[in-house]
């Protein structure tokens, strides 16, 4: 449902900074050889292992354990084991519960954070300072602590049981960061830009909506993209807090192909390793490209 | 003018609901958890009140000392490493690739997405030595040197998950200082440009001091996040080989789930979060200073 | 800016809407389950709390609740969940802190959580129940051994697995390269010695996991010091810094420094231990008898079943104790619930007792710690082996870190490859288990 169509962009398409960077045209032609090479190598370097991954996921486990790590796959059509990553390992109903946990807490955690970085970076009263400083401090503190209090506090509300101490935690988790990050963001805006707002009669609440939020519109879209990744690739919380089955979330399905004794049985977990993989991928794809769009606009420039 | 940037109505607004969550979630469970370091036990055989014994053991805990001193080398070596990699990514981005960085870009960022199981998996294989002989390996016999087991010494161990780890994440670093580079005005650029600057110097002289916020920001969160690495730790060497690579964290997870002594968990954490703390402020005063000189 | 804005206005409330629609969900999802019941009063449910990885039991236990004790399901219905290993005894401390565990449950990763556990009462005492409803017989002597040497001679847990440990050979290696069937520790390097010099690892080990190579020091000590020796260390009475025990610690590594256990052991994990035994790579293996499993399965097996063979681990020379004592396991024995030991959790029990032994062994290949009796179908001749085995076994010996508190069996484990790979001494690996142990 995050993957609804990325909205159309009305406006054409402008470059950032539309005026070309100084160059030397003569070292044009070498120039964008050296960029090829360089683009090249970092791509190889970034894409090898989704070969690896791929390859691996077609293989049965004797072929995984007795070829070469780069070997080929004997039989290229051998889909066995993306059945049984989808069957056994309960892929849908983990990416459901994945999704249906990160992106409320992504929402709320951008929601609360940009409000808050505003408040704490924009705004003048006494004591912001501390209060920034009490959030930066939450980077800090290791987050296997705070597993035993909150499980007590979830099971005696009655929360266990269900995917909300999963929102919970990763909205609260997400926010030393993204207030951290978007107080930085919001620094680099002038400060005239809200004064001359103000003369205009506008109230600082409304100033927020319509001026302080387009103007970090990229930096929401950074931050959103990490901690996307941050909670959607958790597995510490969402294995301490899922008591069933049925709310495991994708990270802690992937250990359905362990045994008991350490025994791992390698096609399958690849399996649902690719399609989780393909699966954020669009996702990063969309968030991406919103990112771009955002850039293009120039915004910050404004 | 100050009346309405101080509207205590709007700030109370903005800041409530984000401030009130997090103290709930974040702050009231980690006091409450420091709390247990007064105590020895667990949840299931209860708690019981020890003083500050917990606190003394930490200094004459050798496993501690260990993990520690791991913690440390791999967080400065980690965060050196990541942050330089992502910051030279960053600058590829905006001075040499410029538009055409977007499928770069797209790309670099991708091994943060890999789960770390895989990630773990993915380099166990590269740098195996048996019973298959690994892609590095392999690389290694074909220069005429021996395979190298590289798991099994405590200083390839600490190499192997620094360049896993650096592989992992400078993409992740080159978006997070791209958003900073991109805001350097052009103007500025250019009027350096003409006084005759370009390549290292450009960057030392003007870049630098420009994207300085947000390079810090970048350099305390990898600090942060690096010494309390977790995952990646268990992925790859799950510790090992013995206790060598084992982080702090992991020995008070293991302290505090495994061996069932909650309350000197919480101490390892504590201890953990000072020298958190003392970093990041060390880091901000001598940022403080570098700003002064520049 | 106008523009932008409408755009933004768009996209946040189809944000909101997807948000919204997500709470929805999950409050769905969350009041579909039954909640626990924070009283601890008795519930319909019989629960059971599994490790994710163990999906034997819980097979076996469906399998009952549909057939032979239809019955106990008509009044408890079985419900299984499962917790992945990794996190297994955190969720087991966590939900005894709330008195909100399972009627039936994995007992955790090590002994110890049990004992805990116990020691705050809210365990059924399982041997208790049983006698009084004259199913005394119903856990095999072997089983019981291994329990009551395990948990301080009382019986509080099931033994929904029996696992018997030794030396897993090649026969076809062995028949090449002229090697009789060990029955001494100098016999075992001899054939060792004779494996390596035709081109053959001699042993496969999972040095990853490191427990397997442990097993070897642990049966050393009990065959050269007697079934007593590593309850000795625990209880303070010898250490294993004593030269007794360190010398089975140097002989294990001696091994390793003649490259016994093949390269890399400390890389080496289960799957690929496994996979060099079956594939005819190594000629012996140290492993429990839940690899049959393995065996068992052709595509894995490419040397054979009936090229398989078992020996106990052999006496020492001169040793007090003997390779009669096989080395025995219960797995992950399961540990219930006092607050949810109702009528239904009763009639749990006493079918378990009766009929899980016969279930497991029929359906799964598992030998368990309860007694066998009716038609079990085709059991694979090397299962039946073991299980005869068993059947004449009456004692039984533990591993080396049965005992042991938890830190000191991680210390062992974690440096059990640097001990094979000469990365620490016997000496130092001994005395760091001693300093964990001198901790307590």
């Amino acid at each position: 449902m995050t993957l609804a169509p990325a909205p159309v962009t009305s406006q054409p398409f402008v470059p950032a900074g539309t005026e070309p960077r100084l160059r030397v045209p003569r070292k044009r032609r070498i120039r964008s050889v050296g960029v090829g090479i360089i683009s090249a190598i970092l791509i190889v370097v970034v894409v090898f292992p989704l070969v690896w991954l791929v390859l691996g996921s077609l293989k049965t486990q004797s072929e995984f354990l007795n070829n070469p790590a780069f070997a080929l796959p004997e039989n290229w059509l051998n889909f066995d084991n993306y059945t049984r990553a989808i069957t056994e390992g309960n892929l849908g109903t983990y990416a459901k519960n994945s999704i249906l946990a990160v992106v409320p807490a992504l929402f709320l955690t951008i929601a609360l954070g940009v409000a808050a970085g505003f408040a704490l970076e924009v705004m003048v009263w006494k004591g912001r300072g501390t209060v920034l400083l009490i959030f930066l401090a939450g980077i800090m503190v290791p987050g296997q602590m705070i597993l035993l209090p909150l499980f007590t506090i979830y099971f005696k509300l009655g929360l266990t049981g269900s995917l909300w101490p999963l929102v919970i935690t990763y909205t609260a988790i997400g926010l030393p960061l993204t207030v951290f990050m978007m107080a930085t963001y919001f620094r680099a805006v002038p400060r005239e830009v809200f004064e001359a707002a103000t003369l205009d009669g506008a109230s600082m609440l409304r100033s927020f909506f319509t001026v302080g939020v387009p103007l970090v519109r990229n930096a929401v879209f950074t931050v959103a993209l990490v901690q996307f990744f941050f909670i959607w690739n958790d597995l510490l919380i969402a294995l301490t807090f899922t008591n069933r089955e049925d709310l495991r979330t994708i990270q802690v399905g992937l250990l359905s192909f362990q045994g008991q004794f350490g025994q791992v049985e390698y096609g399958p977990t690849m399996a649902a390793i690719c399609l989780n993989v393909f699966g954020t991928l669009l996702i990063y794809l969309f968030l991406n490209q919103r990112m771009m769009t955002g850039l293009s606009a120039g915004s910050v420039k404004g | 003018m100050k009346q309405v940037l101080g509207d205590r109505r709007t700030i109370t607004l903005l800041l409530a609901p984000a401030l009130t969550i997090y103290t709930l979630v974040i702050l009231v469970p980690v006091i409450w958890s420091f709390g247990y370091t007064f105590f020895e036990g667990n949840a299931i055989t209860g708690f019981e009140f020890v003083g500050l014994h917990n606190l003394q053991m930490l200094f004459t805990d050798g496993s501690v000392r260990e993990a520690l001193s791991f913690t440390v080398r791999f967080a400065i070596v980690l965060t050196i490493v990541q942050v330089t990699l992502g910051y030279a990514l960053a600058l590829l981005y905006v001075f040499v690739l410029r538009r055409a960085s977007n499928l770069v870009r797209t790309l670099a960022f991708f091994p943060i997405v890999l789960p770390t199981v895989a990630v773990g998996l993915l380099f166990r294989q590269l740098f195996e030595s048996a019973p298959r002989v690994g892609p590095v390996n392999s690389l290694l016999n074909l220069l005429g040197i021996q395979s190298v087991d590289w798991f099994g010494s405590s200083t390839s161990a600490f190499w192997v998950l620094i360049l896993m780890e650096s592989w992992r994440s400078m993409g992740f670093y080159a978006i997070l200082l791209y958003a900073g580079l991109v805001d350097v005005p052009e103007e500025t650029l250019e009027a350096a440009r003409l006084d005759g600057a370009t390549g290292i110097r450009l960057v030392r002289h003007i870049v630098i001091p420009l994207s300085w916020p947000v390079l810090l920001s970048a350099i305390i969160f990898s600090i942060n996040g690096t010494l309390k690495i977790f995952d990646s730790v268990l992925a790859l060497t799950n510790g090992g080989p013995g206790s060598s690579t084992t982080p702090l964290t992991m020995y008070m997870f293991q302290t505090s789930f495994s061996y069932g002594k909650y309350g000197y968990g919480s101490s390892i954490a504590f201890l953990l979060t000072v020298v958190c703390l003392s970093v990041t402020l060390f880091i901000f005063r001598s940022a403080r200073r570098d700003l002064t000189k520049a | 800016m106008l523009t932008r804005t409408r755009k933004r206005t768009q996209v946040t409330s189809v944000l909101g809407l997807v948000t919204a629609g997500a709470f929805l969900l999950s409050a769905c999802s969350g009041s579909g389950g039954d909640s626990p019941s924070e009283t601890g009063g008795p519930s319909k449910d019989f629960s059971y709390l599994s490790f994710s990885e163990n999906t034997s039991i819980k097979d076996t236990l469906t399998a009952l609740s549909t057939g032979e004790c239809s019955d106990a399901n008509a009044v408890a219905k079985l419900k299984v969940d499962n917790q992945p290993q990794a996190s297994f005894d955190q969720a087991l401390q966590l939900r005894a802190g709330q008195t909100d565990l399972t009627s039936l449950f994995a007992s955790g990763n090590s002994p110890q959580v049990a004992k805990d556990i116990e020691s705050s009462g809210v365990l059924v005492d399982v041997g208790a129940e049983l006698k009084a409803a004259g199913l005394d017989d119903a856990i095999i002597p072997a089983a019981k051994s291994t329990v009551e040497s395990l948990y301080d001679g009382k019986v509080y847990v099931l033994p929904t697995e029996f696992n018997v440990e030794g030396i897993w050979y090649n026969k076809k290696l062995f028949a090449d390269n002229g090697i009789e069937v060990p029955g001494t520790w100098d016999d075992l390097v001899a054939a060792a010695d004779k494996l390596y010099s035709a081109g053959v690892q001699p042993f496969s080990a999972d040095g990853t996991d490191g427990w397997p190579i442990t097993r070897l020091v642990g049966n050393y000590i009990y065959r050269s010091l007697g079934a007593d020796a590593l309850s000795d260390v625990a209880d303070g009475k010898a250490k294993l810094t004593d030269t007794a025990y360190v010398e089975a610690a140097s002989k294990v590594a001696a091994l390793g420094a003649k490259g016994y256990f093949g390269e890399a052991v400390g890389s080496i994990d289960y799957t690929t231990a496994v996979n060099q035994f079956l594939s005819g790579k190594a000629g012996m293996f140290y492993m429990g008898s839940w690899v049959l499993g393995n065996f068992n399965d052709p595509t894995a097996n490419q040397i054979g079943n009936e090229n398989i063979g078992f020996m106990p681990f052999p006496a020492v020379t001169g040793g007090k104790g003997s390779a009669d004592e096989l080395a025995a396991n219960v797995g992950v024995p399961l540990a219930m619930s006092k607050f949810r030991y109702d009528d239904g959790a009763k009639q749990w029990l006493q079918c378990i007792a009766k009929n899980f032994g016969t279930q497991s062994l029929k359906d799964q290949g598992v030998i368990t710690g309860f007694k066998v009796d009716g038609d079990v179908g085709d059991v694979p001749p090397l299962t039946q082996t073991v299980q005869d085995k068993i059947n004449e076994t009456t004692k039984t010996v533990l591993w080396f870190e049965a005992l042991f508190p938890p830190k000191a069996s991680t210390t062992s484990q974690t440096n059990a490859a640097s001990l094979v790979t000469g990365g620490i001494s016997p000496e130092d690996f001994m005395s760091k288990i001693q300093a964990d142990l001198d901790q307590e």
